[in-house]
């Protein structure tokens, strides 16, 4: 009668349980604050030259990416200080880059920077990207095939 | 001919799937044995079926059939025969097929081997994988057909895809993260099972545990070796990105590992169970949520893959699957409740909970980051990205906690630590954890993550190492055996315990290796002249010469190859090139990686200019990113040693019988 089961005190599960549910109120909090008090700083807008430019000067200094074709005959200068223009048929936006494009990009072909815009509108591109894509259609006769051309708002 | 017998082959899986989960349901409801057996039978005719599709795609991709569209678009006629095979998994529809193939070979294997134990589970578990496996051939049979005929049959292909013919770990890496992925239905349909008949004691786990291991290593393995090929393949010097297609591979990872932890406490004290449910839920519904997100164009990526038609069945079987199982889920609540044993608010458990909350914010995060594109697209109409910054801001704080977790986890006692022994076991570690961090801050190590991580790993691997010397001396001393005997007893023994805790130090290890790799890379971009000179790191590269040819292999490809030459802590030679493919717009890197156990010497050729032999090179020296693949591969050996069935042990015998009688019936027969 007096040998009891080893239990625990009664009260004593409950109380230890809200230790534990503070702590993880705590880490959820915390991970919550660290994902959206970055959001604002982390998040680059996709933009065609003709929208960068819409935006007038509050688009100076702002780090967006810039999506489009680069323009025949506009490359110029070696790879580490490349200046090209990037064009969505209706604007070009004069683009200088000094870090080389991970793959050798060419005239004509598709391509997304990313950077600034200068005050003196040209875009100072800290990344240049270009998509490598798995979409291969055959390709018919004449035309370009789809994976060439990059549409207004359609990412890399 | 070939391509129509792969087509009936889809549409026979189908009937067969279709049939299987409806038979199942019956057999579950009148538990006649017979239902039981066809149902099972049409499951491995299932995979039969499969098999017979995949054997037809590799025909008609290695007899180039253009006549099919799929051979059409990622095959020529000069394609060689090892190309042909893989390119089953170089698109969109040929992966499905693929998929369906180790989906239904998942299903046939667990149901022919526990076709006589887990009776009033089984016939659920086979009615849950059927009906996912039906799922894949009815998008092979409507939006993804794989064998869809081309009109005016092309002469000739348009080539496998570059980046696919640049390196065999396409070979490697795509089959790993598929088995990983399909083999994760299998937790889900046991967690369905059990929620339908109410059977939520500790059974469903001990088995699920297992199967989750199982498919839980390949995925961990499949995202290595993803990582590994971005790393030798793409030229960027890294191996992470952030990337949509990469998080999708790391969601379900994420909330498997919290299954496999959560799983414990609940087989153990009792605790967690609806948590537990719930993590197996999830992760079933996030492969199928990564699948939509890379496969439907929702998400811009920079590997885009294919788009197509399927994005909307994919959306439909991610709201239906999650829908109803959280619909069972919640009206099995009273059943799940309760049961859990009490424990201290310092114990293993604790522990387990912290852990799982962790592994779950870290879900959340990525999954909000991966989506955040499509929110403000679908809200404001703007395009945007979530860069890889943002994700290391969030991301990384957890990762050290959770590898702060690992090391006190295990080390805790179930129920009650008291804080004298846990002070007792931690002061040591702790204090070799500081004189480490001084050390390596002493000799000038200097970037902040590097210094903690190593720092952090130092104290979380003294208490591992000490936890299994601990047991072993206690071995030791009890049956008078050698250390290094008494350790492997007991590891094989234990080998849950042990395969986990080789699993955690080999963590350890791609920890350190990532922080110090991100932290201390050193990296420049150079122009050089034939015969000048850079250096970088402690090495000395020299150009020596621009070379632009065919490859041997096949001379459509045309090499842009720069010939260099490096001394220092590695001497050699190398050839880092840019090859551009008759099908491929863009040239495709081949960076040249020069491996040791202290750092990579990394060198991309980024543009070249022909008249002068003038290069433009990316040279990084990157430290210690080997160890990221050996971790890697330790991961899979420990998880290997964990899923090993143990022989002999305290706690087998309990195990034991399950699989006796079968052994019994074999030789009875």
């Amino acid at each position: 009668m007096t040998v009891s089961a080893p239990s625990e005190p009664m009260l004593a599960p409950r109380r230890r349980q809200w230790g534990i549910l503070a702590v993880v109120a705590v880490v959820l909090a915390v991970i919550g604050y660290l994902a959206f008090s970055s959001v604002g700083n982390a998040l680059v807008y996709y933009l065609t030259p003709t929208e960068l430019l819409e935006r007038g000067d509050a688009a100076v200094g702002e780090t967006v990416r810039l999506g489009g074709l680069v323009e025949d005959g506009s490359v110029s200068g070696p790879a580490t200080d490349l200046t090209f223009v990037v064009t969505d048929g209706k604007n070009g936006i004069e683009v200088h880059s000094t870090v080389a494009p991970t793959r050798s990009f060419r005239e004509g072909s598709g391509a997304v920077v990313e950077g600034t815009l200068g005050a003196d509108g040209v875009f100072d591109a800290t990344q240049v990207i270009v998509k490598h894509d798995e979409n291969y259609e055959v390709p018919a006769s004449g035309d370009l095939p789809s994976d060439q051309v990059i549409e207004p708002g359609d990412e890399s | 001919m070939i391509p129509s017998i792969g087509h009936a082959a889809v549409l026979i899986g189908l009937g067969l799937t279709v049939y299987a989960a409806v038979a199942y349901v019956l057999a579950a409801r009148d538990g006649d044995p017979r239902l039981n057996v066809s149902a099972r039978r049409a499951v491995i005719g299932s995979f039969v079926a499969a098999a017979i599709g995949c054997a037809a795609m590799i025909v008609s991709l290695l007899t180039h059939d253009f006549s099919v569209r799929y051979v059409a678009e990622n095959n020529a006629t000069t394609t060689p025969p090892f190309i042909g095979v893989i390119s089953l998994w170089a698109a969109l529809e040929g992966s499905i097929l693929f998929w369906a193939l180790l989906a239904t070979g998942w299903a046939s294997l667990l149901l022919h081997r526990y076709r006589d134990r887990y009776r009033p589970l089984m016939p659920w578990v086979g009615a849950t994988l059927a009906t996912v496996n039906a799922f894949f051939f009815a998008v092979m049979t409507w939006p993804g057909n794989p064998f869809a005929l081309t009109a005016p049959m092309a002469a000739e292909g348009n080539g496998p895809n570059a980046l696919l013919q640049n390196h065999p770990f396409m070979a490697l890496h795509p089959p790993l993260l598929y088995l990983g992925y399909t083999g994760l239905a299998v937790p889900f349909a046991f967690g369905i099972a059990a929620l339908v008949t109410r059977r939520l004691d500790e059974e469903w786990l001990r088995v699920v545990r297992r199967w989750t291991l199982i498919p839980w290593t390949f995925l961990t393995l499949g995202i290595v070796a993803g990582a590994w090929w971005s790393y030798e393949v793409l030229g960027w010097g890294g191996y992470w990105a952030w990337d949509p297609v990469e998080n999708a591979a790391l969601l379900p990872w994420l909330t498997a590992t919290a299954f496999i932890h959560s799983a414990m406490v609940a087989e153990r004290r009792g605790g967690l169970r609806i948590w537990t449910s719930a993590m197996v839920i999830a992760t079933f519904v996030l492969t199928l949520v990564g699948t939509f997100l890379t496969r439907s164009g929702v998400v811009a990526s920079v590997h885009s893959f294919t788009q197509s038609a399927i994005g909307p069945w994919f959306l439909a079987a991610i709201l239906l699957a999650l829908g109803g199982s959280l619909t069972l889920l919640v009206w099995r609540l009273p059943d799940l409740a309760g049961g859990d044993r009490p424990s201290g608010t310092v114990s293993r458990e604790s522990a387990f909970l912290l852990n799982n909350v962790l592994f779950l914010g870290l879900t959340f995060a990525v999954l909000f980051g991966t989506l955040l594109p499509l929110l403000v697209a679908a809200t404001s109409g703007d395009t945007i990205s979530v860069g890889a910054p943002w994700f290391n801001t969030v991301t990384v704080p957890i990762f050290i906690a959770l590898l702060f977790l690992m090391g006190i986890g295990p080390a805790l006692p179930w129920g009650t630590a008291s804080w004298s022994t846990a002070r007792e076991r931690f002061t040591v570690p702790l204090g070799l954890g500081v004189a480490v961090t001084a050390s390596a801050l002493a000799i000038g190590l200097r970037e902040p993550t590097s210094l903690g991580t190593l720092g952090l790993a130092t104290v979380v691997g003294s208490i591992m190492v000490e936890e299994i010397v601990r047991g072993a001396r206690a071995r030791a001393r009890s049956r008078n055996e050698g250390p290094a005997t008494a350790t492997w007893r007991l590891a094989t023994r234990n080998r849950r315990r042990y395969g986990g805790y080789a699993v955690h130090l080999s963590v350890l290890v791609m920890a350190v290796a990532v922080a110090v790799s991100s932290g201390l890379a050193t990296d420049r971009t150079v122009t050089l002249a034939p015969g000048e000179t850079a250096t970088i790191g402690g090495y000395e590269i020299t150009h020596d010469r621009l070379v632009v040819e065919p490859l041997s292999s096949d001379a459509r490809v045309i090499e842009t190859r720069a010939e260099v030459t490096y001394a220092g802590p590695q001497s050699g030679s190398l050839g880092t090139a840019l090859r551009d493919y008759p099908n491929s717009q863009a040239a495709i890197a081949t960076p040249a990686v020069r491996t040791s156990l202290a750092e990579d010497l990394y060198v991309t050729l980024l543009a070249s200019d022909q008249a002068t032999g003038t290069v433009t090179l990316h040279l990084f020296v990157n430290p210690l990113v080997v160890w990221i693949w050996i971790g890697g591969a330790m991961v899979g050996i420990g998880a290997g040693f964990a899923i090993w069935p143990e022989r002999r042990g305290r706690r087998v015998t309990v195990e034991r019988p399950q699989r006796a009688p079968a052994a019994v019936t074999i030789e009875g027969a």
